[in-house]
Protein backbone atom coordinates (compact mmCIF):
# COMPACT_ATOMS: atom_id res chain seq x y z
CA UNK A 1 0.00 0.00 0.00
CA UNK A 2 1.45 3.58 -0.92
CA UNK A 3 2.45 6.07 1.85
CA UNK A 4 -0.43 8.91 2.15
CA UNK A 5 2.04 11.90 2.53
CA UNK A 6 -1.25 14.62 2.49
CA UNK A 7 -4.55 13.76 3.46
CA UNK A 8 -7.26 16.37 4.03
CA UNK A 9 -10.51 15.67 5.69
CA UNK A 10 -13.74 18.24 5.46
CA UNK A 11 -11.13 20.98 5.20
CA UNK A 12 -13.42 24.35 4.96
CA UNK A 13 -12.21 28.06 4.94
CA UNK A 14 -14.72 30.97 4.97
CA UNK A 15 -14.09 34.51 4.99
CA UNK A 16 -16.51 36.13 6.38
CA UNK A 17 -19.51 35.08 4.35
CA UNK A 18 -17.74 33.99 1.56
CA UNK A 19 -16.29 30.28 1.19
CA UNK A 20 -13.47 30.07 -0.27
CA UNK A 21 -12.93 26.22 0.40
CA UNK A 22 -15.73 23.98 1.24
CA UNK A 23 -15.69 20.46 2.59
CA UNK A 24 -12.56 19.09 0.68
CA UNK A 25 -11.00 15.95 0.64
CA UNK A 26 -8.23 14.89 -0.65
CA UNK A 27 -5.47 12.52 -0.54
CA UNK A 28 -1.77 12.50 -1.83
CA UNK A 29 0.07 9.75 -2.43
CA UNK A 30 4.21 9.14 -2.30
CA UNK A 31 5.45 9.51 -5.70
CA UNK A 32 2.16 11.82 -6.97
CA UNK A 33 2.37 14.47 -9.22
CA UNK A 34 -0.85 15.77 -8.02
CA UNK A 35 -2.19 18.40 -10.25
CA UNK A 36 -5.00 20.94 -8.59
CA UNK A 37 -6.75 22.60 -11.40
CA UNK A 38 -9.68 24.86 -10.93
CA UNK A 39 -10.17 28.66 -11.98
CA UNK A 40 -8.71 31.73 -10.95
CA UNK A 41 -10.70 32.22 -7.40
CA UNK A 42 -11.84 28.10 -7.12
CA UNK A 43 -9.75 27.61 -4.38
CA UNK A 44 -6.62 26.11 -5.22
CA UNK A 45 -4.30 28.76 -3.51
CA UNK A 46 -6.49 28.40 -0.10
CA UNK A 47 -6.22 24.44 0.06
CA UNK A 48 -2.26 25.15 -0.22
CA UNK A 49 -1.84 27.79 2.20
CA UNK A 50 -3.58 25.66 4.65
CA UNK A 51 -1.71 22.75 4.42
CA UNK A 52 1.83 24.67 4.65
CA UNK A 53 0.37 26.80 7.43
CA UNK A 54 0.41 30.48 6.12
CA UNK A 55 -3.61 29.97 7.39
CA UNK A 56 -5.96 27.77 9.44
CA UNK A 57 -8.87 26.13 8.41
CA UNK A 58 -12.07 27.11 9.93
CA UNK A 59 -13.67 23.47 9.63
CA UNK A 60 -12.02 20.56 8.91
CA UNK A 61 -8.39 18.61 9.28
CA UNK A 62 -5.43 17.44 7.39
CA UNK A 63 -2.59 15.43 8.31
CA UNK A 64 0.80 15.42 6.38
CA UNK A 65 3.24 12.92 6.37
CA UNK A 66 1.26 11.04 8.83
CA UNK A 67 0.97 14.06 11.29
CA UNK A 68 -1.63 16.35 12.21
CA UNK A 69 -1.76 19.11 14.41
CA UNK A 70 0.87 20.54 16.04
CA UNK A 71 2.91 17.79 15.14
CA UNK A 72 2.23 18.44 11.88
CA UNK A 73 4.67 21.44 12.43
CA UNK A 74 7.82 19.65 12.84
CA UNK A 75 6.57 18.51 9.04
CA UNK A 76 7.53 21.51 7.59
CA UNK A 77 10.71 21.02 7.15
CA UNK A 78 10.36 18.20 4.76
CA UNK A 79 8.19 20.38 2.48
CA UNK A 80 9.34 22.89 -0.21
CA UNK A 81 6.92 25.58 -1.20
CA UNK A 82 6.25 28.09 -3.30
CA UNK A 83 3.19 29.88 -3.18
CA UNK A 84 1.20 32.59 -5.33
CA UNK A 85 3.73 34.87 -6.66
CA UNK A 86 7.43 34.20 -5.91
CA UNK A 87 8.97 36.14 -3.02
CA UNK A 88 12.35 37.42 -2.17
CA UNK A 89 14.25 40.36 -1.14
CA UNK A 90 14.79 42.44 -3.80
CA UNK A 91 17.88 44.16 -2.35
CA UNK A 92 19.91 40.48 -2.71
CA UNK A 93 21.02 38.50 -5.30
CA UNK A 94 19.65 35.33 -6.21
CA UNK A 95 22.29 33.70 -4.64
CA UNK A 96 22.51 35.68 -1.36
CA UNK A 97 18.13 35.10 -1.10
CA UNK A 98 19.23 31.79 -1.27
CA UNK A 99 21.85 31.88 1.61
CA UNK A 100 19.38 33.30 3.92
CA UNK A 101 17.05 30.51 3.73
CA UNK A 102 19.92 27.88 4.15
CA UNK A 103 20.88 29.85 7.27
CA UNK A 104 17.17 29.72 7.77
CA UNK A 105 16.32 26.12 7.25
CA UNK A 106 19.60 25.00 8.91
CA UNK A 107 21.47 24.01 5.75
CA UNK A 108 25.32 24.14 6.30
CA UNK A 109 26.33 22.95 2.30
CA UNK A 110 26.08 26.05 0.59
CA UNK A 111 27.01 23.66 -2.67
CA UNK A 112 23.11 22.86 -2.79
CA UNK A 113 22.55 26.47 -3.64
CA UNK A 114 24.56 26.36 -6.91
CA UNK A 115 22.96 22.62 -7.76
CA UNK A 116 19.25 24.23 -7.62
CA UNK A 117 20.11 26.90 -9.53
CA UNK A 118 21.84 24.36 -12.07
CA UNK A 119 18.30 22.87 -11.97
CA UNK A 120 16.12 25.81 -12.79
CA UNK A 121 19.46 27.13 -15.47
CA UNK A 122 19.57 30.28 -13.34
CA UNK A 123 23.23 29.65 -12.73
CA UNK A 124 24.67 32.61 -14.84
CA UNK A 125 22.45 35.17 -13.31
CA UNK A 126 23.14 34.26 -9.38
CA UNK A 127 24.96 37.35 -8.77
CA UNK A 128 21.92 39.56 -10.05
CA UNK A 129 19.88 41.27 -7.95
CA UNK A 130 16.22 39.48 -7.90
CA UNK A 131 14.82 43.03 -7.65
CA UNK A 132 16.27 42.80 -11.62
CA UNK A 133 15.21 39.91 -12.31
CA UNK A 134 12.27 38.80 -14.90
CA UNK A 135 8.93 37.36 -14.01
CA UNK A 136 9.93 33.83 -15.52
CA UNK A 137 13.20 33.95 -13.60
CA UNK A 138 11.94 34.88 -10.54
CA UNK A 139 9.63 32.17 -11.14
CA UNK A 140 12.36 29.61 -11.58
CA UNK A 141 14.25 31.07 -8.41
CA UNK A 142 10.88 30.31 -6.71
CA UNK A 143 11.06 26.68 -7.33
CA UNK A 144 14.91 26.43 -6.62
CA UNK A 145 14.04 27.58 -3.18
CA UNK A 146 11.22 25.29 -2.98
CA UNK A 147 14.23 22.62 -3.98
CA UNK A 148 16.92 23.84 -1.52
CA UNK A 149 16.03 21.35 1.62
CA UNK A 150 16.36 18.69 -0.85
CA UNK A 151 12.23 18.33 0.48
CA UNK A 152 10.05 14.54 0.14
CA UNK A 153 7.18 16.87 -0.75
CA UNK A 154 6.89 20.38 -2.93
CA UNK A 155 3.65 22.68 -3.04
CA UNK A 156 4.05 24.58 -6.13
CA UNK A 157 1.34 27.03 -6.59
CA UNK A 158 0.82 28.15 -10.43
CA UNK A 159 5.09 27.49 -10.83
CA UNK A 160 4.52 28.49 -14.78
CA UNK A 161 3.16 31.53 -14.64
CA UNK A 162 5.45 33.90 -16.30
CA UNK A 163 7.47 31.24 -18.13
CA UNK A 164 8.01 30.95 -21.80
CA UNK A 165 7.03 27.71 -23.56
CA UNK A 166 10.98 26.32 -23.70
CA UNK A 167 11.43 27.09 -19.58
CA UNK A 168 8.08 25.25 -19.13
CA UNK A 169 8.84 22.32 -21.30
CA UNK A 170 12.33 22.47 -18.96
CA UNK A 171 10.62 23.03 -15.72
CA UNK A 172 8.39 19.93 -16.86
CA UNK A 173 11.17 17.42 -17.21
CA UNK A 174 12.74 18.61 -13.94
CA UNK A 175 9.39 17.74 -12.38
CA UNK A 176 9.35 13.90 -13.64
CA UNK A 177 12.99 13.37 -13.51
CA UNK A 178 13.15 14.49 -9.65
CA UNK A 179 9.81 12.22 -9.00
CA UNK A 180 11.52 9.73 -10.69
CA UNK A 181 14.72 9.70 -9.58
CA UNK A 182 14.68 11.28 -5.87
CA UNK A 183 10.51 9.93 -5.37
CA UNK A 184 9.43 13.70 -4.53
CA UNK A 185 6.19 13.88 -4.10
CA UNK A 186 4.17 17.02 -6.12
CA UNK A 187 1.34 19.25 -5.36
CA UNK A 188 1.00 21.69 -8.32
CA UNK A 189 -2.15 23.53 -9.16
CA UNK A 190 -2.44 25.86 -12.43
CA UNK A 191 -5.11 26.95 -14.32
CA UNK A 192 -3.66 25.96 -17.72
CA UNK A 193 -5.09 22.26 -18.12
CA UNK A 194 -2.83 21.37 -21.21
CA UNK A 195 0.16 21.71 -18.91
CA UNK A 196 -0.76 20.54 -15.97
CA UNK A 197 -2.13 17.34 -18.15
CA UNK A 198 1.51 17.11 -19.30
CA UNK A 199 3.12 16.86 -15.94
CA UNK A 200 0.53 15.27 -13.00
CA UNK A 201 -0.52 11.75 -12.83
CA UNK A 202 -3.34 12.21 -10.69
CA UNK A 203 -5.72 15.25 -10.60
CA UNK A 204 -7.87 17.06 -8.77
CA UNK A 205 -10.82 19.45 -10.26
CA UNK A 206 -11.82 22.47 -8.25
CA UNK A 207 -14.58 25.37 -8.78
CA UNK A 208 -15.94 27.56 -6.52
CA UNK A 209 -14.30 26.42 -3.36
CA UNK A 210 -15.87 22.29 -4.01
CA UNK A 211 -13.76 19.84 -4.82
CA UNK A 212 -15.66 18.46 -7.87
CA UNK A 213 -13.93 14.85 -8.78
CA UNK A 214 -10.46 13.32 -8.02
CA UNK A 215 -9.25 11.11 -11.12
CA UNK A 216 -5.73 9.67 -11.89
CA UNK A 217 -4.41 10.14 -15.38
CA UNK A 218 -5.60 6.62 -16.74
CA UNK A 219 -9.51 7.89 -15.69
CA UNK A 220 -8.91 11.30 -17.13
CA UNK A 221 -7.78 9.69 -20.36
CA UNK A 222 -10.29 7.18 -20.66
CA UNK A 223 -13.40 9.91 -19.92
CA UNK A 224 -11.20 12.23 -22.38
CA UNK A 225 -10.01 9.90 -25.14
CA UNK A 226 -12.10 9.57 -28.56
CA UNK A 227 -14.94 6.70 -28.31
CA UNK A 228 -18.09 4.77 -29.96
CA UNK A 229 -20.66 5.35 -27.77
CA UNK A 230 -23.25 2.51 -28.13
CA UNK A 231 -26.28 2.97 -26.36
CA UNK A 232 -28.65 -0.01 -26.38
CA UNK A 233 -31.34 -2.14 -24.58
CA UNK A 234 -29.08 -4.67 -23.90
CA UNK A 235 -25.57 -3.79 -22.38
CA UNK A 236 -24.38 -7.78 -22.10
CA UNK A 237 -25.31 -9.18 -25.28
CA UNK A 238 -24.37 -5.66 -26.88
CA UNK A 239 -20.53 -6.34 -25.50
CA UNK A 240 -20.53 -10.30 -26.18
CA UNK A 241 -21.19 -9.59 -29.75
CA UNK A 242 -18.92 -6.64 -30.25
CA UNK A 243 -16.75 -9.06 -28.62
CA UNK A 244 -17.20 -12.25 -30.29
CA UNK A 245 -18.39 -10.93 -34.06
CA UNK A 246 -15.95 -8.28 -33.98
CA UNK A 247 -13.10 -9.38 -32.27
CA UNK A 248 -12.74 -5.87 -30.53
CA UNK A 249 -11.64 -6.07 -26.72
CA UNK A 250 -11.06 -2.56 -25.82
CA UNK A 251 -14.66 -1.41 -24.43
CA UNK A 252 -15.71 -0.91 -21.51
CA UNK A 253 -19.92 -1.01 -20.60
CA UNK A 254 -19.90 2.48 -18.58
CA UNK A 255 -24.11 1.81 -17.32
CA UNK A 256 -26.97 -0.33 -18.04
CA UNK A 257 -27.34 1.55 -20.99
CA UNK A 258 -24.29 2.54 -23.16
CA UNK A 259 -20.67 1.00 -24.15
CA UNK A 260 -17.63 2.76 -25.31
CA UNK A 261 -16.05 1.06 -27.83
CA UNK A 262 -12.14 2.57 -27.93
CA UNK A 263 -10.97 0.75 -30.46
CA UNK A 264 -10.24 2.91 -33.67
CA UNK A 265 -11.17 0.22 -36.63
CA UNK A 266 -14.76 -0.30 -35.55
CA UNK A 267 -17.51 0.95 -37.89
CA UNK A 268 -20.67 2.16 -36.57
CA UNK A 269 -22.32 0.82 -39.91
CA UNK A 270 -21.09 -2.85 -39.23
CA UNK A 271 -22.43 -2.38 -35.25
CA UNK A 272 -25.72 -1.31 -36.09
CA UNK A 273 -26.09 -3.80 -38.93
CA UNK A 274 -24.89 -6.71 -36.47
CA UNK A 275 -26.91 -5.46 -33.36
CA UNK A 276 -30.03 -4.84 -35.65
CA UNK A 277 -30.06 -8.66 -37.16
CA UNK A 278 -29.55 -9.87 -33.02
CA UNK A 279 -32.55 -7.90 -32.56
CA UNK A 280 -30.61 -5.63 -30.02
CA UNK A 281 -32.77 -2.64 -29.40
CA UNK A 282 -30.66 0.44 -30.61
CA UNK A 283 -30.87 4.09 -28.64
CA UNK A 284 -28.25 5.35 -30.37
CA UNK A 285 -24.39 4.97 -31.73
CA UNK A 286 -22.21 7.92 -32.18
CA UNK A 287 -18.71 9.17 -31.90
CA UNK A 288 -17.38 10.73 -28.55
CA UNK A 289 -14.65 12.18 -27.00
CA UNK A 290 -13.58 15.69 -25.56
CA UNK A 291 -10.53 17.72 -25.01
CA UNK A 292 -9.53 18.15 -20.83
CA UNK A 293 -10.85 22.09 -21.77
CA UNK A 294 -14.46 20.82 -22.50
CA UNK A 295 -14.03 17.93 -19.61
CA UNK A 296 -13.69 20.49 -17.44
CA UNK A 297 -16.67 22.59 -18.37
CA UNK A 298 -18.80 19.87 -18.34
CA UNK A 299 -17.66 19.14 -15.06
CA UNK A 300 -18.33 22.78 -14.01
CA UNK A 301 -21.30 22.72 -15.87
CA UNK A 302 -22.57 19.90 -14.22
CA UNK A 303 -22.30 21.44 -10.42
CA UNK A 304 -23.99 24.36 -11.81
CA UNK B 1 15.34 29.81 16.78
CA UNK B 2 19.20 30.31 16.22
CA UNK B 3 18.75 29.69 12.76
CA UNK B 4 16.41 32.66 11.84
CA UNK B 5 18.83 34.68 14.28
CA UNK B 6 21.62 34.01 12.36
CA UNK B 7 19.57 33.99 8.45
CA UNK B 8 18.95 37.35 9.76
CA UNK B 9 22.40 38.85 10.44
CA UNK B 10 23.69 37.61 7.16
CA UNK B 11 20.60 39.77 6.17
CA UNK B 12 21.04 42.84 7.81
CA UNK B 13 25.08 43.03 6.84
CA UNK B 14 23.46 43.03 2.84
CA UNK B 15 20.98 45.35 3.36
CA UNK B 16 21.67 49.55 2.91
CA UNK B 17 18.77 50.61 5.62
CA UNK B 18 21.28 49.93 8.68
CA UNK B 19 23.79 52.16 6.92
CA UNK B 20 21.27 54.94 7.11
CA UNK B 21 21.66 54.50 11.23
CA UNK B 22 24.77 54.51 10.92
CA UNK B 23 25.05 57.60 9.04
CA UNK B 24 22.54 59.59 11.39
CA UNK B 25 24.17 58.67 13.94
CA UNK B 26 27.96 59.36 12.95
CA UNK B 27 26.84 62.54 11.58
CA UNK B 28 25.24 63.32 14.97
CA UNK B 29 28.07 62.30 16.95
CA UNK B 30 30.68 64.43 14.61
CA UNK B 31 28.32 67.53 15.42
CA UNK B 32 28.52 66.74 19.12
CA UNK B 33 32.29 65.83 18.78
CA UNK B 34 33.41 68.99 16.54
CA UNK B 35 31.13 71.85 18.72
CA UNK B 36 31.74 70.07 21.97
CA UNK B 37 28.34 70.67 22.21
CA UNK B 38 25.08 68.33 22.81
CA UNK B 39 22.46 67.77 20.20
CA UNK B 40 20.35 65.87 18.53
CA UNK B 41 16.15 65.29 17.43
CA UNK B 42 13.66 66.69 19.68
CA UNK B 43 10.09 67.79 19.26
CA UNK B 44 9.89 70.34 22.82
CA UNK B 45 9.47 68.01 25.37
CA UNK B 46 12.91 68.45 26.26
CA UNK B 47 14.33 69.96 29.49
CA UNK B 48 17.89 72.33 29.54
CA UNK B 49 20.98 70.75 30.27
CA UNK B 50 22.75 72.43 33.04
CA UNK B 51 25.79 73.83 31.58
CA UNK B 52 28.38 71.61 34.34
CA UNK B 53 26.71 68.95 32.44
CA UNK B 54 30.33 67.13 30.69
CA UNK B 55 29.92 66.66 26.83
CA UNK B 56 29.19 63.22 26.74
CA UNK B 57 26.63 63.04 29.35
CA UNK B 58 24.67 65.67 27.91
CA UNK B 59 24.69 63.50 24.71
CA UNK B 60 23.50 60.87 26.54
CA UNK B 61 20.71 63.17 27.50
CA UNK B 62 19.57 63.42 24.61
CA UNK B 63 19.43 60.26 23.28
CA UNK B 64 15.69 60.42 22.62
CA UNK B 65 17.36 61.69 19.05
CA UNK B 66 17.98 57.16 18.96
CA UNK B 67 13.97 56.45 19.08
CA UNK B 68 14.07 57.86 15.30
CA UNK B 69 17.12 56.09 14.56
CA UNK B 70 15.84 52.70 15.95
CA UNK B 71 13.16 53.04 13.85
CA UNK B 72 15.33 51.71 11.07
CA UNK B 73 16.75 48.35 12.15
CA UNK B 74 13.19 47.20 13.41
CA UNK B 75 12.09 47.80 10.02
CA UNK B 76 14.71 46.38 8.13
CA UNK B 77 14.30 43.31 10.34
CA UNK B 78 10.56 42.72 10.41
CA UNK B 79 8.55 45.10 8.07
CA UNK B 80 10.44 44.67 5.07
CA UNK B 81 9.96 40.68 5.62
CA UNK B 82 5.92 41.96 4.62
CA UNK B 83 6.00 44.09 2.22
CA UNK B 84 8.43 41.37 0.38
CA UNK B 85 5.97 39.20 1.22
CA UNK B 86 9.09 36.84 2.03
CA UNK B 87 7.92 35.80 5.23
CA UNK B 88 5.32 33.53 3.21
CA UNK B 89 8.25 31.26 2.53
CA UNK B 90 9.76 31.34 6.02
CA UNK B 91 6.50 30.35 7.59
CA UNK B 92 5.08 27.69 4.61
CA UNK B 93 8.36 25.37 5.40
CA UNK B 94 10.35 26.37 8.09
CA UNK B 95 8.96 27.59 11.08
CA UNK B 96 5.58 28.10 12.97
CA UNK B 97 4.00 31.68 13.44
CA UNK B 98 5.00 31.17 17.19
CA UNK B 99 8.50 30.44 16.56
CA UNK B 100 8.82 33.03 13.69
CA UNK B 101 7.62 35.87 16.06
CA UNK B 102 9.71 35.06 18.90
CA UNK B 103 12.46 34.76 16.81
CA UNK B 104 12.17 38.17 15.57
CA UNK B 105 11.20 39.93 18.79
CA UNK B 106 13.99 38.66 20.41
CA UNK B 107 16.74 39.19 17.65
CA UNK B 108 14.96 42.54 16.97
CA UNK B 109 15.83 43.73 20.75
CA UNK B 110 19.10 42.32 20.77
CA UNK B 111 20.47 43.71 17.52
CA UNK B 112 19.17 47.03 18.15
CA UNK B 113 20.11 47.29 22.10
CA UNK B 114 23.69 46.16 20.74
CA UNK B 115 24.00 48.56 17.86
CA UNK B 116 22.45 51.13 20.60
CA UNK B 117 25.75 50.34 22.64
CA UNK B 118 27.89 50.41 20.28
CA UNK B 119 27.21 53.99 18.93
CA UNK B 120 27.24 55.17 22.29
CA UNK B 121 30.27 53.43 23.39
CA UNK B 122 31.79 54.25 20.14
CA UNK B 123 31.07 58.09 20.65
CA UNK B 124 31.89 57.96 24.09
CA UNK B 125 35.44 56.57 22.86
CA UNK B 126 35.61 59.28 19.71
CA UNK B 127 34.65 62.22 22.31
CA UNK B 128 37.39 60.92 24.33
CA UNK B 129 40.29 61.03 22.21
CA UNK B 130 39.53 63.64 20.18
CA UNK B 131 38.27 66.45 22.89
CA UNK B 132 40.23 64.93 26.00
CA UNK B 133 39.46 64.52 29.51
CA UNK B 134 38.24 67.87 29.55
CA UNK B 135 35.23 67.39 27.68
CA UNK B 136 34.68 63.76 28.55
CA UNK B 137 33.18 61.76 31.86
CA UNK B 138 34.97 58.77 33.63
CA UNK B 139 34.11 55.64 31.83
CA UNK B 140 32.58 54.25 34.93
CA UNK B 141 30.15 57.33 35.14
CA UNK B 142 29.37 57.42 31.48
CA UNK B 143 28.86 53.55 31.78
CA UNK B 144 26.42 53.70 34.84
CA UNK B 145 24.76 56.77 33.17
CA UNK B 146 24.22 54.61 30.31
CA UNK B 147 22.95 51.49 31.41
CA UNK B 148 20.53 53.25 33.69
CA UNK B 149 18.64 55.16 30.61
CA UNK B 150 19.32 51.43 28.97
CA UNK B 151 16.03 49.84 29.90
CA UNK B 152 13.94 52.83 28.31
CA UNK B 153 15.22 51.65 25.15
CA UNK B 154 14.92 48.05 25.35
CA UNK B 155 11.02 49.95 25.75
CA UNK B 156 11.48 51.84 22.62
CA UNK B 157 12.32 48.65 20.80
CA UNK B 158 9.87 46.24 21.88
CA UNK B 159 7.04 48.71 21.31
CA UNK B 160 8.72 49.39 18.07
CA UNK B 161 8.91 45.73 17.25
CA UNK B 162 5.19 45.18 17.92
CA UNK B 163 3.94 48.47 15.69
CA UNK B 164 6.24 46.41 13.16
CA UNK B 165 3.88 43.07 13.72
CA UNK B 166 0.81 45.21 14.18
CA UNK B 167 0.55 47.73 11.52
CA UNK B 168 2.87 45.46 9.01
CA UNK B 169 2.91 47.95 6.02
CA UNK B 170 6.36 49.60 5.72
CA UNK B 171 4.54 53.43 4.93
CA UNK B 172 1.74 52.52 8.03
CA UNK B 173 4.58 51.64 10.64
CA UNK B 174 7.23 54.87 9.41
CA UNK B 175 4.41 56.98 9.91
CA UNK B 176 2.90 55.68 13.31
CA UNK B 177 6.18 55.31 14.69
CA UNK B 178 7.65 58.75 13.55
CA UNK B 179 4.57 60.50 15.09
CA UNK B 180 3.86 58.45 18.07
CA UNK B 181 6.05 61.15 20.08
CA UNK B 182 4.50 64.11 18.93
CA UNK B 183 1.04 62.87 19.22
CA UNK B 184 1.49 61.94 22.95
CA UNK B 185 3.37 65.29 22.96
CA UNK B 186 0.14 66.80 21.94
CA UNK B 187 -1.98 64.85 24.40
CA UNK B 188 0.03 65.56 27.10
CA UNK B 189 -0.13 69.47 26.13
CA UNK B 190 -4.00 69.53 25.80
CA UNK B 191 -4.46 67.83 29.13
CA UNK B 192 -2.19 70.65 30.46
CA UNK B 193 -3.57 73.91 29.14
CA UNK B 194 -7.08 72.36 30.58
CA UNK B 195 -7.52 75.43 32.64
CA UNK B 196 -10.55 74.75 35.29
CA UNK B 197 -11.85 74.74 38.99
CA UNK B 198 -14.10 71.24 38.65
CA UNK B 199 -12.20 69.19 40.64
CA UNK B 200 -11.79 66.31 37.45
CA UNK B 201 -10.72 68.80 35.22
CA UNK B 202 -7.73 69.51 37.91
CA UNK B 203 -7.01 66.06 38.05
CA UNK B 204 -6.83 65.76 34.19
CA UNK B 205 -4.80 68.75 34.10
CA UNK B 206 -2.42 67.27 36.95
CA UNK B 207 -2.16 63.61 35.08
CA UNK B 208 -0.91 65.83 31.90
CA UNK B 209 1.63 67.27 34.05
CA UNK B 210 3.00 63.63 35.28
CA UNK B 211 2.62 62.05 32.21
CA UNK B 212 5.22 64.48 30.35
CA UNK B 213 7.61 63.63 32.73
CA UNK B 214 7.05 59.60 31.20
CA UNK B 215 7.64 60.76 27.67
CA UNK B 216 10.42 59.41 25.94
CA UNK B 217 12.06 62.73 25.43
CA UNK B 218 11.74 63.74 29.17
CA UNK B 219 12.53 60.19 30.48
CA UNK B 220 15.87 59.73 28.40
CA UNK B 221 17.22 63.12 29.86
CA UNK B 222 16.01 62.96 33.60
CA UNK B 223 16.80 59.42 34.19
CA UNK B 224 20.51 60.62 33.16
CA UNK B 225 20.95 64.05 34.76
CA UNK B 226 18.06 64.55 37.65
CA UNK B 227 17.24 60.80 38.66
CA UNK B 228 15.65 60.08 41.89
CA UNK B 229 15.12 56.63 43.29
CA UNK B 230 11.34 56.58 43.29
CA UNK B 231 11.45 57.87 39.26
CA UNK B 232 13.71 55.30 38.63
CA UNK B 233 11.68 52.94 39.38
CA UNK B 234 8.16 54.59 37.93
CA UNK B 235 10.72 54.47 34.85
CA UNK B 236 11.56 50.91 34.89
CA UNK B 237 8.06 49.93 35.77
CA UNK B 238 6.54 51.35 33.10
CA UNK B 239 9.06 49.91 31.07
CA UNK B 240 8.81 46.39 31.84
CA UNK B 241 4.86 47.30 31.33
CA UNK B 242 5.67 47.94 27.46
CA UNK B 243 7.74 45.24 27.03
CA UNK B 244 5.64 42.81 28.39
CA UNK B 245 2.20 44.78 26.57
CA UNK B 246 4.25 45.13 23.42
CA UNK B 247 5.44 40.96 23.46
CA UNK B 248 1.50 40.08 23.67
CA UNK B 249 0.03 42.19 21.59
CA UNK B 250 2.47 41.65 18.92
CA UNK B 251 2.49 37.73 19.33
CA UNK B 252 -1.28 37.64 19.04
CA UNK B 253 -1.45 40.37 16.12
CA UNK B 254 0.69 38.20 14.09
CA UNK B 255 -0.86 34.28 15.11
CA UNK B 256 -4.47 35.31 15.48
CA UNK B 257 -4.37 37.26 11.70
CA UNK B 258 -4.14 36.10 8.31
CA UNK B 259 -1.04 36.26 6.10
CA UNK B 260 -1.48 38.28 3.12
Amino acid sequence: MRETILQTVGLTKRYRKFTALDNADMTVYRGDIYGLIGRNGAGKTTAMKIVTGLTEPTEGSYSIFGKSGQAAQSEKRRIGCLIENPAFFGNLTAYQNLKYYCYQKGITDMEQIDKVLALVNLSDVKNKKFRKFSLGMKQRLGIAFALLDSPDLIILDEPINGLDPIGISELRETFHRLNRENNITFIISSHILSELYAVANRFLFIDKGKVLKEVTKQELDLECSRCLVVRTNDTKKTAMLIESRQGIEDYKIINSEEVRIYDETAKPDEINKMLIGENVGIFGIYESGVSLEDYFKQLIGEEN
Amino acid sequence: MINIMRADIYRMSKTKGMLLFWLFTAFTYIISIASKGYGGITIGATFDIPKNVNVDIGQLAMNSTFYYFLIMPVFCIITSEFSEHTIKNTISSSVSKRLYFMSKFLFSILYSTFSFMLANFGYYAANRLINGRKYSSAPADFAKAFFTQLPMFIAVISALTMFAFLLRKGALYNAVTISAPIVGLMIVQVLMSINSDKELLKKLSGLGEKLLYYHVEVMSQKIVLDPSDSYINNCYIICAAVIVLSFIIGYFSFTKRELN
